[in-house]
């Protein structure tokens, strides 16, 4: 809540306080990650253009993200064991470190 | 006093013998066992009259395939199959939380955790290949490693949220410090 309430009030892109990314620093390109903070703090302003602009993965990993925390922590792979198996199997790992690998490339080349 | 028999890590059938005797015998949870009166051979675990001999160590077994066995009694027909998968239950996967502790560290500009993550997720991911194959112990090797990989990114992402929340903490109160000192200049001058 107190994160949220941070990130609504504070511009990560305005402030210095907001963590840096250390890999960025070190090689001058982005991390799959980098952008994040602004783009939570426009989707809390509701901003979809521009959170997709500052990180548009972000916007697909939050709600799986909470998927996941679901799944695991409310009982959710027990009431659908199949949502698990799909979004949570073998393959979906791989599809998923696939497609951070293909965001991560794509990002520092366009 | 039930008599009863169990199969050993070769597969073989041995017994009979009392619950008090069992505990000299090599039996271990999982060991499969039968008496009179049961429908189907059962993890000495869940039976409980055996259950006395594991309220100390877990102790993993070896694997062994499934084989049709001789009813006791000398009756020609047979124990009921065994079934693998319905007799072990499948160690925990880890991939849930594997994948979770991989993605969040993006969010949080700790994309070097990640590693620790994906390391979680290639053993998480062994498991169930294994378990598959029949391969119970390396499924829960796999299962272990997973959970420790896991829970060590964990531990080391949540000290890195802690870090920077300390250190918000500690320059938000400069500034505020920063710019009391510098109004009480300015109403000095």
């Amino acid at each position: 809540m107190a994160a949220l309430f941070v990130f609504y009030t504070l511009d990560p892109a305005e402030q210095p306080l907001f963590p840096r990314c250390p890999f960025l620093l070190a090689t001058g390109y982005e991390c799959p990650g980098c952008g994040s903070q602004r783009a939570i703090h426009s989707l809390l302003h509701l901003e979809f253009k521009s959170a997709f602009r500052h990180n548009g993965m972000v916007l697909l990993a939050i709600p799986y993200v909470l998927l996941g925390v679901y799944l695991q922590y409310f009982g959710g792979s027990k009431r659908n064991p199949r949502l698990e198996k799909k979004f949570f199997g073998r393959w979906s790992a791989l599809a998923v470190l696939l497609g951070i690998l293909i965001f991560w490339i794509g990002r520092n080349l366009i | 006093m039930n008599r009863y028999f169990y199969i050993d890590a070769e597969g073989n059938q041995k017994g009979t013998f009392t619950a008090l005797e069992l505990k000299q015998e090599s039996v271990k949870r999982d060991t499969l066992v039968w008496t009179q009166g049961m429908e189907q051979w059962k993890r000495a675990e869940e039976v409980d009259e055996l259950r006395y001999l594991f309220s100390g160590t877990y102790q993993e077994a070896p694997s062994y395939p499934a084989q049709p066995v001789q009813s006791p009694g000398g009756q020609a027909s047979y124990a009921p199959g065994i079934d693998e998968k319905e007799q072990r239950p499948m160690p925990k996967t880890w991939l849930v939380e594997s994948i979770l502790v991989t993605i969040l560290p993006f969010m949080l500009c700790g994309s070097f955790l990640s590693l620790l993550g994906i390391i979680g997720i290639v053993y998480a991911a062994q498991v169930e290949s294994f378990y598959n194959r029949g391969d119970y112990v390396a499924a829960a090797e796999s299962s272990r490693s997973a959970g420790k990989w896991t829970r060590i990114a964990m531990w080391i992402a949540i000290g890195w949220v802690l870090l920077f929340v300390i250190g918000m903490i500690l320059i938000f109160g400069i500034i505020g410090w920063a710019g009391f000192s510098e109004m009480g200049n300015m109403i000095e001058m």
